[in-house]
């Protein structure tokens, strides 16, 4: 390059880097075409930025697809953002769960998922006025021996209907909160059955919700709920939970 | 390079013409394997699958077959996943014999090891009792996968069934006798094959070699475990494994032990600490299974096969403690 040309170059850097870095970090890593439609059904007008501190993590492709983890872990944002929705894009019910953390809920969370086919997966944290986004994907398809057969079909559900596991682990910041809850989570999308799925959870300290989510159809049978909340060992907390029959679940945390 | 002479042309010609047709007017040609039997003791060649998993670059070429010429004609052990594999591995037998294939055994019922079968029309198909049924139940699914994964390379692939059922003990193919031992910890009905006038053990993918272990349909790493303690405690002089390469000492059994030990470790810890499924795949892998293909592809597999049993056992048993 022309030694006259450098500082010139230099100036531009510094006129566009600021420029670019935004305007980046508004364009979908992922490039999908279904962003634009979820963006605005879910966050509306509020401003969006594509955000490394808002991490997801899931398998590179789904063995059993009824049963997909997804860990989020957005704990920069602790005790600043006010909600956090997680959607899979191609997902018939792209939309799995809205979480509120009110007084006690932290940034990281791990749930299990179902996944109808490749797709792009969501989190977006609401902070200041901004939706942080953070992606992945997953491929729907797994390894050659993937078979419907394969994948454990729990249809004792009903046996164990409305049973609730739980189980805390201390962790950096509080309190690692793990759920198990039978429920079959129907999504009312095969022929001849209704939609049967809990859509209320909460975490309720004395008789306040500190954390609640609601949830739709796309969190898999049997959910497994692991969230982090602010307490420690020695904070009592309940968990609830209703289902849109009207079913109501109650469990103390250990 | 020299201007090419008239008949250099005129094979270029045919060479372009037949190009063009194979790609204008007439079917694809076969996907090419380029299979290489290689000995591994008197009579008796393995063919090594790549240590991959199923993809469309390999074209299901992923397992290991293996095949005896014991002078009254061929044993082949395992076929592969596609009909022009098996149709490749019956020219590559006919490279190094001229004895005609009469029997086919396959190992167990998963995909990569039988939808080569159905190239050996004329020749006996055996399995345990237990891989028949398998197949019947899976091979449907199986096909999907394969048709998915591998594209063109599966063309024309039809499941073709084994007929004749065998049991462990000794087992003759013509007059030639085979020990067999009944196991199922990789794949529910597990055949391991000795062949006692050699000393080669074929070992199906009960024992993997230098490629993670696969998972999907073992009753557990528990009884896989125990088993392939009972293979190390037989008498060999080379080990064909169901993937990776040969051996001529039980290096391959310690390594699929040594593996499923230290998948079994990583689940139970994870499941007693509450660790996510995500938290337990992405964990750093120990070194020495560096040069093990597959790995992480693989314990993303057993997670999802296995952990809710390990967490049912560890995490949930006791609903109650609090840690
Ligand atoms: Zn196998």
């Amino acid at each position: 390059m022309a030694g006259y040309l450098k500082p010139l170059l230099a100036v531009l850097i510094l006129l566009g880097a600021p420029w670019s870095v935004a305007e980046e970090a508004r364009e979908d890593p992922l490039g999908s075409f279904m962003w634009e439609r979820y963006r605005e059904r879910f966050l509306g007008d509020t401003p969006v930025r594509f955000d490394s501190r808002v991490g997801i993590q899931a398998p590179a492709f789904a063995e059993d697809s009824g049963q997909v983890p997804i860990d989020v872990d957005a704990s920069d944002f602790n005790g600043r953002f006010q909600r956090m929705l997680l959607w899979v894009e191609l997902n018939p019910i792209p939309l799995v769960f809205d979480y509120r953390p009110l007084s006690d809920g932290l940034g990281r969370l791990s749930i299990n998922v179902r996944l109808e086919q490749s797709s792009a997966v969501r989190v977006a944290v609401l902070s200041d006025g901004v939706w942080h986004v953070g992606s992945t994907r997953i491929e729907g398809e797994g390894g050659g021996c993937t078979t419907p057969g394969i994948a454990k079909t729990e249809d004792n559900w009903s046996k164990d209907f409305g049973r609730i596991k739980a189980r805390r682990f201390g962790h950096e910041s509080g309190s690692r909160v793990r759920v198990k809850l039978s429920h079959p989570m129907d999504s009312g999308l095969i022929p001849s059955t209704r939609p049967f799925y809990v859509e209320q959870v909460a975490f309720v300290h004395g008789d306040e919700p500190v954390a609640s989510m609601t949830w739709q159809a796309s969190v898999s049978e049997n959910p497994e709920l692991a969230l982090t909340l602010k307490g420690d060992a020695g904070t009592a907390y309940r968990f609830q939970a209703r289902d849109n029959n009207g079913n109501e679940f109650d469990h103390v945390i250990p | 390079m020299s201007s090419p002479d008239g008949a250099t042309r005129s094979w270029l010609v045919k060479a372009v013409l037949s190009v063009g047709l194979a790609l204008f007017a007439g079917p694809a040609p076969a996907f090419d394997y380029h299979l290489k039997p290689v000995a591994v003791a008197e009579r008796t060649w393995m063919v090594q699958g790549r240590r991959e998993e199923l993809s469309e670059d390999n074209g299901g070429d992923i397992a290991n077959a293996a095949f005896i010429a014991t002078g009254d004609g061929v044993i082949v052990i395992d076929t592969g996943s596609t009909l022009s594999y098996g149709r490749a591995l019956r020219a590559a037998i006919a490279t190094v014999t001229d004895q005609p294939v009469r029997w086919v055994i396959n190992t167990h019922h998963h995909p990569d090891h039988v939808f080569g079968n159905q190239a050996f029309e004329g020749a006996e198909i055996s399995a345990l009792p237990a891989t028949i049924a398998a197949l019947k139940r899976d091979a449907d699914s199986f096909r999907t996968t394969l048709y998915q994964r591998l594209g063109d390379a599966v063309r024309g692939t039809e499941t073709a069934l084994p007929t004749r059922a065998l049991e462990a003990g000794e087992s003759r193919f013509g007059d030639y006798p085979l020990r067999l031992f009944a196991f199922s910890g990789h794949s529910g009905a597990d055949l391991v094959v000795l062949d006692p006038a050699t000393g080669v053990l074929f070992t199906g993918d009960l024992v993997f070699h230098h490629r993670a272990p696969t998972t999907p349909h073992s009753p557990g790493i528990g009884i896989w475990r125990e088993q392939l303690r009972q293979v190390r405690a037989l008498r060999f002089d080379v080990l064909v494994p169901g993937h990776g390469p040969a051996a001529k000492d039980e290096s391959p059994v310690v390594e699929t032990l040594d593996y499923l030990d230290w998948l079994d470790r990583r689940l139970t810890n994870g499941a007693a600490s509450g660790a996510t499924r995500n938290e337990v795949i992405q964990a750093p892998l120990p070194e020495r299974f560096a040069d093990m293909a597959l790995v992480r592809y693989e314990l993303t597999r057993s997670v999802s096969h296995f952990y809710a049993d390990y967490e049912e056992a560890l995490l949930w048993a006791d609903p109650d403690t609090t840690k």
